[in-house]
């Protein structure tokens, strides 16, 4: 069977469109017409590449792509799309654009799922256990850099910070590092804790401290985070979650980038809740080795609560789980587990003249 | 009678003769309308000769953009879903198809341009550009294993400078090799030499100048690049310089932060306009002239509404962002001359080494076009 139509053909020799009348013969599979300069010229089914475009469908020489014909004639293309169809002549590429709206929608929601999932949940479980591949003098240098810029700005008491150093001595913390306490005069209430075992601690928090028991719960706290590798698994989270979100929006555009940026920083927040609970477990684990009363530890938590400056961040935006359910959760564990509290004399008057 | 016949707008000589008038008043009326009479003729003719010029010399040309979100978001999704399932390989296959559908969908004078660049060229440049890392790397870590990390050092980034203008000639000459209207293929035809000489040049400046001359280089570099694209027997010219760039990008820079970011979308205008404008197309004796119609105020629409699609749709209406900016950037663009596009004659080779063109895909590198 032979069908034709009206179509323009450019001859990759000059940019004239020629007005030609193309025939199909659907039984040869083939494409012939007759140029403006007389030429008859047969081209193959097999022998052509075929572009469809909004408008508009376009036949190409596969031997020389500069040659085509422009057919706009919607029922001969609707006849020719069909005939290609039946004779296998639609490339698998061709077939997965055809789909259509609806199912590339589907895939593109399957594949956001997968990527979601991943890096909420495989991502980080990855990047937790290859802490393991990095060496434990990373963890050293790295504390060692961050302590001596963070220290270069903050002023240090000397005195302080070797009354907290004896202080930690008198306790059983199960230590796999050294530790090293260093006091820093500030208002901030809170402590951090560094990947070599450098913990620092604000005078801020200290004065708001009641008892030594809170002092033993913070510094409990803060141990469980360097033996736990807390920072070097939230560095490879972090990392890693950055070069994921970067990876998969690499080719889009700075905006997407910027957008995925901030994202990330919200999901490492809420993870590093996980270890915050952890560390308070094993924290509270410390004070009733040590024999100290562990209400030190809900003592300290109400200090923070107590700290206006902390008040009005919600829970999802905040690195520490909200201290109300900190507290309760301590109090939980004091009512279902046992223990024994022991005065410790030396205790209370180190921590008596750390106050001071 | 006076009276009325001043009132009286339709007059004519005629009437004017039936008027009893003094003299004198009567020569001044005549004079006054065969003056009148001559400039209007001379003005129709004025009219009819330049319109009769216009019709024998000005073409018509229009730029345009057909492509829709929904088919490029159909490009985009096949082409993630392959890459994915691939590990990555698939990747300068999905530069391909997406490149052939931006091109094939804009159009000037309602023909397509097409990109004809495959992935298997496009594959084979990006192993050839992985095995030029890996080189440059490897005499670094030679010279730092010798324990001369220095000189190490010195020869990897003295390559790394070198291989940026090869990257740019590779570049270009083959996407324009690749890109094509009615058959007619573009062409590249600059001197990878003189190239990289002027561009070392050119860097070297920047550095001595603490970055000044940066402006010179990016106006430079655009203007060799350009000035060495044919289009068949069609020349392309661009003629910025590098010292109203630096005062456009001054007073942008400045007016943006005095106006707390708003103005950035006027510098961007200012910058498209500055690259639009000073492109031309030249065949023999004619030309044809850019002129870009963009407006700070649209441009400011087009990005908050292109922002808001991306972040309610996280990130999938990335295609729809595409095709609208795409639209609103080619449908801007006018072009003015006497160029006959029914005659362009083909006078480009067929260039298939990608090499280039991964390279700057890889150093992401967008800063000429």
């Amino acid at each position: 069977m032979i069908i034709k139509t009206a179509a323009v053909y450019f001859d990759g020799e000059s940019s004239t469109p020629q007005n030609v009348e193309l025939f199909l013969d659907k039984n040869k599979e083939i494409f012939y017409f007759e140029t403006q300069k007389n030429d008859w010229i047969n081209w193959g089914i097999k022998e052509s590449d075929f572009k469809q475009k909004s408008d508009s469908f376009i036949i190409q020489n596969k031997e020389d792509v500069s040659k085509s014909i422009i057919i706009k004639d919607s029922l001969f293309i609707n006849n020719l799309k069909a005939y290609l169809k039946e004779t296998g002549n639609v490339s698998w590429h061709q077939k997965l654009i055809n789909l259509g709206f609806k199912v590339h929608s589907v895939i593109a929601i399957t594949i956001l799922g997968f990527i979601g999932l991943s890096y909420l949940y495989i991502m980080p479980y990855i990047a937790e256990k290859a802490v393991v591949l990095v060496p434990e003098s990373y963890d050293t240098n790295l504390g060692n850099l961050v302590s001596k810029q963070s220290l270069m700005t903050n002023t240090v008491d000397s005195v302080k910070s070797e009354k907290l150093n004896q202080f930690a001595k008198e306790l059983k913390l199960n230590n796999n590092k050294n530790l090293h306490f260093t006091v820093v005069n500030s208002d901030i209430v809170n402590a951090y804790a560094l990947p070599n075992g450098d913990i620092v601690v604000f005078s801020g928090i200290l004065d708001a401290m009641k008892d030594y028991d809170e002092l033993v719960a913070l510094i409990g706290h803060e141990v469980s985070h360097v033996n736990n590798r807390d920072s070097m698994k939230m560095l490879c989270r972090n990392l890693s979650g950055y070069l994921f979100v970067s990876a998969i929006l690499g080719d889009t555009n700075g905006i997407m980038a910027i957008i995925g940026d901030n994202a990330n920083t919200l999901q490492s927040l809420s993870f590093s809740r996980k270890f915050e609970h952890q560390a308070d477990i094993e924290g509270f684990q410390i004070l009733i080795t040590n024999h100290v009363n562990p209400k030190g530890m809900s003592n300290l938590f109400k200090r923070l609560q107590e700290d206006k400056s902390d008040f009005s961040i919600p829970e999802f935006l905040s690195s520490h789980p909200i201290t109300t359910e900190r507290i309760n959760d301590v109090e939980k564990m004091i009512q279902s587990k046992s223990f024994s509290v022991n005065d410790n004399p030396k205790l209370k008057t180190l921590f008596e003249e750390i106050k001071q | 009678m006076l009276f009325t016949s001043f009132t009286n707008i339709f007059i004519t000589n005629d009437e004017i003769d039936k008027i009893d008038l003094a003299f004198f008043a009567k020569s001044i009326l005549k004079n006054i309308l065969i003056l009148q009479s001559n400039y209007k003729n001379k003005q129709q003719t004025n009219i009819m000769e330049h319109t009769e010029n216009s019709l024998s010399k000005l073409k018509n040309y229009k730029l345009d953009f057909h492509g829709n979100g929904s088919d490029f978001f159909g490009i985009l999704i096949v082409n993630w879903l392959l890459t994915i399932v691939t590990l990555g390989f698939y990747y300068p296959w999905a530069k391909a198809k997406k490149l052939q559908y931006l091109y094939g969908e804009t159009s000037l004078n309602e023909d397509r341009f097409e990109f004809h660049g495959t992935g298997k060229e496009m594959f084979k440049g990006f192993i050839k550009a992985i095995g030029l890392f890996i080189a440059l790397y490897g005499v670094l870590l030679f010279f730092m294993y010798l324990e001369m990390p220095a000189i190490g050092l010195i020869l990897f980034y003295l390559a790394f400078f070198a291989v940026l203008p090869v990257a740019i000639h590779g570049s270009y000459k083959y996407r324009m090799s690749r890109t094509s209207w009615r058959g007619i293929r573009f062409g590249y035809r600059g001197d990878r030499n003189e190239l990289v000489k002027n561009f070392f040049k050119w860097i070297g400046l920047t550095i001595v100048t603490f970055g000044i001359y940066g402006s010179w280089l990016a106006m430079n570099l655009r203007s060799y690049i350009i000035g060495n694209i044919k289009f068949g027997d069609i020349e392309m010219k661009y003629k910025g310089d590098g010292g109203d760039y630096l005062l456009m990008n001054i007073k942008g820079y400045f007016l943006t932060i005095i106006t707390l970011g708003i103005y950035m979308f006027w510098w961007q205008k200012d910058m498209f306009d500055y690259y639009i404008n000073n492109l031309s197309l030249h065949k023999d004796d004619e030309k044809i002239e850019l002129e870009s119609t963009v407006t700070g105020g649209e441009i400011f629409t087009l990005s908050i509404v292109n922002v808001l699609i991306l972040i309610f749709t996280l990130g999938l209406g990335s295609a729809w962002v595409e095709v609208r900016t795409m639209k609103y950037l080619l449908s801007n663009i006018h072009l003015e001359g006497t160029i006959d596009l029914d005659t362009i004659k083909q006078t480009e080779e067929n260039y298939k080494d990608a090499t280039g063109e991964d390279i700057e895909d890889m150093l992401e590198m967008d800063f000429v076009m």
